[in-house]
């Protein structure tokens, strides 16, 4: 018990040093798990790292709205100077936000929208926009192939229910209806991760004999479902899409360099944005943000990957 | 405890009705073949079911003491991370960074032993401890960042190209299922799993040696996690420190399914292999069908449920 309450002392002790003004921004994370979320983390490190009176603090709520409540929470009682939440769900963490506006906070809300505009400002992407782009890239692909907008196209879901799913499929099947000849002849749900996208198209591939394009709605799924069709020795019958875009070794970018993805759609980190955003409210009284901000989406092929991948 | 575990008859009638569902609603291929019974589709069943098929023999053995293991999907996760990044970042050969995963996996296993045979602590508590902890050292080690294997011809790419192969990983699951099942069955040790289950008190009063017996259940529990872990980094071309999650809870079905009592005391091997298969069987079945996800999770549901009520049927005769 002694201890734990010296390591305890310690810890509080070590938290408190600095003397002059310190900025304090508090930013709670959905969760730490995805790939996005991770880079997000990454990126927001980096780009506050580079302020010199910013200290960060981010808190992961593990998926969990209960939790990202609580996180938010435990940010108040600590009196932050900007308060930036990248919601886990609609509708949770919608209360405790206004709670953070009433006590005068500034709050970026970031990448997914609250059920009442409880910010000061909303940075965010357009998933619809994707869907509808992934969809034309893929009609046009198809009239390329067959001269004509036709063909089996595979649809790799990510976690039902979610506003990036529903528009990412949504957006691609505006475009589909418009070409009675594409077919999505299968569209099982892989919870956005690799190994889920890898074993579904597994049995796909068994109950398909032909398929032209599987679009996976997000990168690891679509990266998934390229192995399952490289373990037949069939991945060149049919291209890959996918949605991220994220940097790095691992990320989408490099597989698009590597010929496994023929596309994918940058969903914007947005973390960019929000620290440029955060730091002109810490910084400059007078200034008043945008109630929304949207990062427009890049799509990414074999032509300008390389360049993008080193900008990363 | 001298009478043969009863439930493997009862477990394979639930496997066999699947079976015949399955080839009774399997969609048609162009050849007018069952795609349930084309040799790959059921390959393709063998090689899903064999990463949480290896945990679930751990995990059998760790219900028959009574116990249970819910930091196998974390000590999976630490070993596709070390094996990686022993091969990717800190270029050791193949071997010793599968040694250092497998030797990592297995201590934290002998960790989760010691603490619970010693300071005799619910195993829930202690596993439930090292399933949040390892799971944060996974992060930690990879910086919570996936570490890519990719299809090129480095060493890694090996290192996947030759542990993805369905032959290794079904041959691993076969091979692990068949020396589990010795041990469980033809082996002293074997007797001591089932006897400090059944009856911990009389285990004790007959001098059997229950904290080596219990530290040896988890420590082997630790190193079949791993060597699924190794396994899944060749298969999903990635170390990933977030894989894993809930894997403790599939396992843990496919021990139930297969008839072992949670209780401990008593189960075998073999009903755990069927308890796999049983739940592979189902997800292809359903899958290859199209079925609606939701749809599916309320099937999956009602079958399980189903598969259990039928042994206890049986049993009650």
């Amino acid at each position: 018990m002694k201890t734990i309450a010296l390591g305890v002392a310690c810890l509080l002790a070590c938290s408190c040093g600095g003397g002059k003004k310190q900025f304090f921004v508090a930013f709670s994370q959905a969760n730490n798990a995805e790939p996005y979320r991770a880079a997000q983390n990454a990126l927001m490190t980096k780009l506050w790292g580079q302020q010199p009176d910013v200290r960060l603090v981010i808190s992961d709520a593990q998926q969990d709205n209960s939790k990202q409540i609580a996180n938010v929470e435990t940010f108040l009682r600590q009196k932050p100077d900007l308060l930036i939440v990248a919601p886990n769900e609609r509708t949770a963490v919608t209360d405790v936000m206004r709670t953070a506006l009433d006590r005068q906070l500034p709050v970026i809300c970031l990448e997914r929208d609250i059920s009442v505009p409880n910010y000061t400002t909303y940075i965010h992407s357009d998933n619809l926009e994707i869907g509808r782009a992934a969809g034309v890239f893929i009609a046009e692909y198809l009239k390329k192939k067959y001269g004509e907008a036709k063909g089996n196209v595979v649809s790799i879901r990510g976690l039902l229910g979610v506003e990036g799913e529903i528009n990412r499929d949504k957006g691609a099947k505006e475009v589909f209806a418009q070409y009675p000849g594409i077919k999505i002849v299968a569209d099982p749900v892989a919870d956005w991760l690799q190994d889920k996208g890898k074993d579904r198209m597994a049995e796909v591939l068994r109950a398909q004999p032909r398929i032209d394009v599987v679009y996976g709605h997000n990168d690891p799924m679509a990266i998934g479902a390229w192995i399952a069709a490289h373990d037949l020795g069939v991945e060149r019958e049919m291209i890959f899409v996918g949605v991220d875009g994220l940097g790095g070794e691992s990320g989408g970018i490099k597989k698009v360099m590597d010929g496994v993805l023929a596309a994918t759609f940058i969903y914007p980190l947005c973390v960019d944005k929000a620290v440029e955003i955060g730091n002109r409210i810490l910084h400059d009284p007078s200034f008043r943000p945008e109630r929304e901000y949207v990062i427009p989406s890049t799509m990414v092929t074999k032509e300008n990957a390389a360049k993008l991948y080193a900008q990363q | 405890m001298t009478k043969r575990p009863r439930r493997f008859p009862e477990s394979l009638l639930a496997l066999l009705g699947i079976i015949v569902l399955a080839i009774a609603v399997s969609p048609v291929a162009s050849d007018g073949g069952r795609i349930f019974l084309q040799p790959g589709n059921l390959t393709d069943i063998l090689r899903q079911i064999s990463i949480i098929g290896i945990i679930s023999l751990g995990m059998t053995f760790v219900i028959l003491t009574a116990g249970i293991d819910l930091s196998v999907g974390s000590i999976l996760a630490l070993a596709t991370v070390v094996v990686s990044m022993g091969i990717v970042r800190q270029g050791h050969g193949i071997a010793v960074s599968i040694l250092l995963a497998l030797g990592a996996s297995a201590a934290v296993g002998v960790l989760n032993g010691v603490i619970t045979a010693t300071l005799r602590m619910q195993p829930f508590v202690v596993t439930l401890a090292t399933m949040i902890g390892v799971r944060g050292l996974a992060k930690w080690l990879s910086s919570n960042e996936n570490i890519d294997i990719g299809f090129g011809h480095d060493l890694a790419a090996t290192f996947a190209a030759s542990f993805s192969r369905k032959a290794v990983i079904i041959g691993t699951y076969v091979a692990l299922a068949g020396s589990f099942w010795v041990l469980l069955t033809r082996t002293v040790f074997g007797r001591y799993v089932r006897a400090v289950g059944d009856n911990p008190k009389a285990a004790e009063y007959a001098g059997l040696p229950i904290r080596a017996t219990k530290i040896w259940v988890y420590g082997l529990s630790g190193l079949l996690s791993g060597i699924a872990g190794v396994l899944y980094t060749a298969e999903n071309h990635q170390g990933n420190p977030n894989a894993g999650v809930a894997y403790e809870l599939d396992a843990i079905a496919a021990v139930v399914i297969g008839g072992t009592r949670l209780s401990g005391g008593k189960g075998s091997i073999s009903g755990t292999v069927i308890g796999a298969l049983f739940m592979g069987i189902l997800t292809n079945l359903l899958r290859l069908n199209n079925v609606d996800s939701n749809v599916e999770m309320m099937i999956k549901a009602i079958l399980i449920v189903l598969a259990v009520a039928a042994q206890r049927e049986r049993k009650s005769k």
